[in-house]
């Protein structure tokens, strides 16, 4: 059977991406443009960002699109002797527009942004208008540029904001989400992968004993695994959650705590029907160990089938991470998918319509926890061929 | 009469279970369909009833009283079945849903074959209990509630509850003790002569086939290799195989 | 009593005790002033220590848990930090938005995953098995909220025909059938999320044990008597494949009552799991204690009727035999 499927590649895809794209991203928790920006590829039509630096006195650019939202010129400008007229200039196709004046000092810090009131009114304008929409109104040729009487060394930064960012926009605090989606990843998978793991560990070592010692033993395992069922999960791992506390390893932990009872049960009944069979009274008539028997028959047995059992408890974990995420049960600094919805909810993304802080992350998980299902059947297939007929492949 | 020409069945994996098979069945007698595991001979029945799974494909004639079932379509097919011919399964098998009674098993066939009312239908079941050797208290039985002889009892009173001129049974007591298997045989033939049916029983086992059929036929990888009276075939079997065959009774006997 | 009823009794009273000590112990080993999870600490010094004396809370700890075990066991759940009202007055206003949005999904979707289940069984490799695969596939992948918020954007945002919160709106129309309706509309999207995500593993399960059911050999024989299809299909395969189908519809419960503290919240509905969510949130402990145990006891509550209703389903399985 050919590894590399869909389910592989695209578990691959990711493991690649949070591992070697994600630290060069920047941190996640960075903010990098205002809040609720749109993805760059949404609206075509309302341009690119544009950051532009003007070393020399005067810089160029053009713009062929919507008016943007907001921009802003920040940086130094220092000139060789006092001017005794100077100003910050902004030529666009139809007028030019003095955005500062610089006469009087020799070197200062200029930090203007379109939103600022007193701009408008410097300008003559509206304090309820959007600077940005009047100055931009045209398609075409515009210029920055400082106009003095005396030489300027000019170090101006104009950033010009569309509203869009990055391939997923920001969220409300101006974060960029993608980055926070490819973290999320490492999140998802680390808790995925151990809480599933130490859960597996601890079933299948007690299911063993308890198939294999029988007694007093195996019913009060048993009887714990009936106990621990019946306790609603949510619920309690809501209560455990917060009063115990919201790191990464305590999830973790308690994620294992409440999800080793399935591998027990399947551990225990393999045991039991293992223990009952022809060849191990003959191993054991023959006086081979209890734990020659363990590890050389039973554990080889047994592997296949638990080994598809742990992989199709991943998706169990990783949706009750991004559950208790999503309710606010985890550390805010961690960029876990479950927390960047919750945050889509509580911070409002309906009254802005941000749908692109929803889908990257519940698409994430889904499709994860896909993946991992369908690479968990195809061990179980293995493992019991009886299987495929079942699933109709 | 049922008459069996050139029937072959192929199995959806690909395997050709029944080569051109060919047999009769005369009312009042009992034929003994004999042969090893493997030859064919379950195969044979369920294809002459159109039983196999979706996918087999099956050729050939199966006239019961010159009407050909399988050139039938699947509703017509269906409407004759029980009351032309009826089946019984291997001991081992359920032939009982396990959730629903007895009676209510005996009464949807009774009602969708025959026009009866509830009381008749209920009357006629006990009737054919009572044929069997049971008692009417079994009808609001459940089929855990019985013994494998009692079950397989049950099972041959529902294939006689339309009166069915052919019964087809596929090892009706394989898995049962020796004693309860000569009683359930006995009932049998004094059913078939009673009722003037033809019985066509398939089993692995010659010894009983020659002791309570009237006519054996042969099967060996798929093909009906012989057909003879039972005392004939014993006597001076002809095939290789049946020569095998009768063989290797003789030498359980010695 | 029989054996089989006396140990199952057993083992869910086992079930209470372990979640009643894990409240006492849990709330009262948090870091900090012990007395915090049961006193407001709004309270002044002279006020806390009258409390603690009338609820008992100087006398060891072995005495207070008996004292704890009492109170819960007869419903007396203390005041509320958050609103000062009585826990059981909170829970009891909020049980029945609960089960109205836990019954009605969980039976839509039983009835639409069987109908699916059985369509897809005796089509096999149609349209609809393909269907049903994938949505069982589906519905264990796809977490709850997200289909949740995606129906909120769709349904009550972009356009907007559902409301987007509460149980009902403010202020609560006057009438009794404006009443009905309100509610009605209010829940739609709560419930048609929750069966949109459960019909799919109950197709799946369906699907899995009729098709088991019609390899049987009472099958072969039902067709060889001529029995018509359908009949088939339904009293003699669906009907024996029942008894599970019943079983796991009561154990399904406990699960979706464990999903209702999200559904609750992604739709700010007024029911029990949001505010066991709002009390764990806000450290109103008693509040918290309350919700979590009476959880609890619906839970073992439907595993015990799960076990009683499979006597009365299947005829193999008697009530009063049972060993």
């Amino acid at each position: 059977m050919s590894f590399w499927r869909l389910d592989t590649l695209f578990l691959t895809f990711l493991v690649l991406l949070t591992f070697i794209v994600s630290p060069m991203l920047g941190p996640a928790n960075e903010t990098v443009a205002p809040p609720f920006c749109k993805p760059l590829w949404l609206d075509p039509a309302s341009g690119r960002p544009l950051s532009l630096n003007a070393k020399d006195n005067i810089l160029s650019f053009t713009w062929e699109s919507k008016p943007p939202k907001a921009f802003s010129v920040k940086g130094t400008v220092s000139f060789e002797e006092v001017p005794k007229d100077a100003a910050l200039l902004l030529v666009s196709p139809k007028k030019t527009y003095k955005l500062m004046d610089l006469a009087g000092l020799k070197n200062l810090d200029v930090d203007i942004d379109s939103r600022d009131v007193p701009l408008k009114l410097h300008l003559g304008l509206n304090p309820f208008v959007e600077v940005s929409s009047v100055i931009f109104s045209e398609k075409g040729t515009y210029s920055l540029y400082v106009r003095s009487d005396v030489k300027a060394h000019v170090n101006l930064n104009i950033n010009i904001y569309t509203g869009k960012w990055g391939i997923f926009g920001t969220d409300q605090r101006g974060r960029d989400v993608f980055r926070l989606f490819v973290q999320g990843i490492k999140i998802s998978l680390l808790v995925g992968i151990f809480a599933t793991l130490i859960a597996s560990t601890i079933g299948m070592g007690l299911g063993l004993i308890a198939g294999y010692l029988g007694g007093l033993t195996d019913s009060s395992i048993m009887r714990t695994v009936d106990v621990l069922l019946a306790i609603p999960t949510l619920p309690i791992l809501v209560v455990i959650s917060g009063v115990w506390g919201r790191g990464l390893w305590q999830i973790v932990l308690v994620l294992s705590i409440f999800s080793w009872m399935g591998t027990a049960r399947v551990v225990r009944s393999l045991t039991l029907s293992l223990r009952e069979a022809p060849y191990v009274e003959g191993l054991r008539a023959l006086g081979a160990p209890a734990g020659y028997i363990l590890v050389r028959h039973f554990i080889p047995e047994a592997l296949p089938l638990l080994l598809a059992q742990t992989v199709l408890g991943v998706p169990g974990a990783i949706l009750a991470e991004a559950g208790l995420s999503f309710l606010g049960l985890s550390d805010p600094l961690m960029p876990s998918w479950g927390r960047m919805l919750h945050e889509a909810q509580v911070f409002g993304a309906f009254t802005g319509g941000a749908w692109w802080l929803i889908f990257p992350p519940g698409l994430g998980i889904a499709s994860l926890c896909l993946a991992f299902i369908s690479i968990g059947r195809r061990f179980e297939e293995m493992a019991d061929p009886r299987l495929k007929e079942m699933t109709g492949r | 009469m049922m008459e069996v020409s050139s029937l072959s069945a192929t199995y959806p994996n690909g395997f050709n279970a029944v080569k051109r098979a060919d047999l009769n069945l005369a009312s009042g007698k009992m034929l003994a369909l004999v042969g090893e595991s493997g030859s064919g001979k379950s195969t044979l029945i369920y294809a002459c009833l159109g039983l196999l799974p979706k996918g087999s494909k099956v050729s050939g004639k199966v006239l019961f009283d010159q009407i050909d079932f399988l050139a039938l379509p699947q509703e017509s097919q269906r409407r004759i079945r029980w009351k032309k011919v009826s089946l019984i399964l291997q001991g081992t098998m359920n032939s009982f849903t396990p959730v629903l009674t007895i009676k209510r098993q005996f009464l949807e066939t009774m009602e969708e074959h025959l026009k009866l009312t509830q009381r008749e239908a209920e009357a006629k079941a006990a009737g054919l209990l009572e044929e069997v050797g049971l008692d009417d208290g079994f009808l609001s039985r459940y089929p855990h509630e019985m013994s494998g002889g009692q079950k397989q009892r049950c099972a041959i009173a529902m294939a006689l509850c339309c009166d069915p001129d052919y019964l087809l049974a596929d090892e009706p007591t394989t898995a049962l003790d020796v004693i309860t298997q000569a009683e359930i045989m006995n009932l049998l033939k004094s059913i078939v002569r009673r009722r003037n049916m033809g019985m066509l029983m398939v089993t692995h086992d010659l010894a009983l086939a020659s002791s309570t059929a009237d006519e054996i036929c042969v099967m060996y990888q798929g093909c009906t290799i012989e057909t003879e009276r039972s005392d004939v075939i014993i006597r001076s079997p002809k095939q290789p195989h049946t020569i095998a065959l009768v063989k290797s009774l003789s030498m359980m006997e010695e | 009593m029989n054996n089989y009823w006396l140990k199952r009794l057993l083992s869910s009273l086992l079930v209470i005790a372990v979640v009643l000590s894990l409240n006492f112990f849990l709330f009262r080993l948090m870091p900090g002033d012990p007395t915090s999870s049961l006193l407001d600490p709004r309270f002044s010094p002279e006020a806390k220590h009258e409390l603690l004396k009338s609820y008992g809370l100087d006398k060891p700890l072995s005495q207070q848990f008996f004292i704890y075990v009492k109170q819960m066991l007869t419903f007396k759940f203390g005041i509320s930090f958050m609103s000062q009202r009585p826990v059981w007055q909170e829970l009891a206003e909020r049980l029945p938005n609960t089960l109205l949005l836990l019954f009605p999904a969980l039976l839509l979707s039983a009835v639409l995953g069987i109908l699916l289940g059985v369509a897809a069984a005796k089509g096999r490799g149609g349209l609809v098995e393909k269907t049903v695969l994938l949505s069982g596939a589906i519905s264990f992948s796809f977490p709850s909220f997200f289909v949740q918020l995606v129906l909120l954007l769709l349904l009550a945002h972009a356009f907007p025909i559902f409301p987007l919160r509460g149980s009902l709106s403010v202020p609560p129309p006057v009438g009794f059938w404006n009443l009905v309706t309100d509610k009605i509309w209010h829940m739609t999207l709560p419930v048609a999320s929750l069966v949109l995500l459960g019909f799919g593993s109950w197709a799946l399960y369906v699907r899995n044990l009729m098709v088991k059911a019609l390899g049987e050999d009472f099958i072969l024989l039902a067709r060889a008597k001529g029995i018509r299809e359908s009949r088939i299909l339904w009293r003699h395969a669906f009907r024996t494949a029942l008894p599970p189908i019943v079983t796991i519809f009561f154990l399904s419960l406990p699960g979706v009552i464990s999903g209702a503290v999200i559904t609750e919240t992604v739709f700010s509905l007024h029911g029990i799991g949001k505010f066991l969510l709002d009390a764990v949130l806000g450290h109103d402990y008693p509040a918290a204690g309350a919700a979590f145990y009476l959880m609890s006891l619906v839970t073992v509550a439907c595993n015990l009727l799960a076990d009683v209703v499979y006597t009365f389903v299947d005829p193999r399985i008697s009530f009063r035999r049972l060993r």
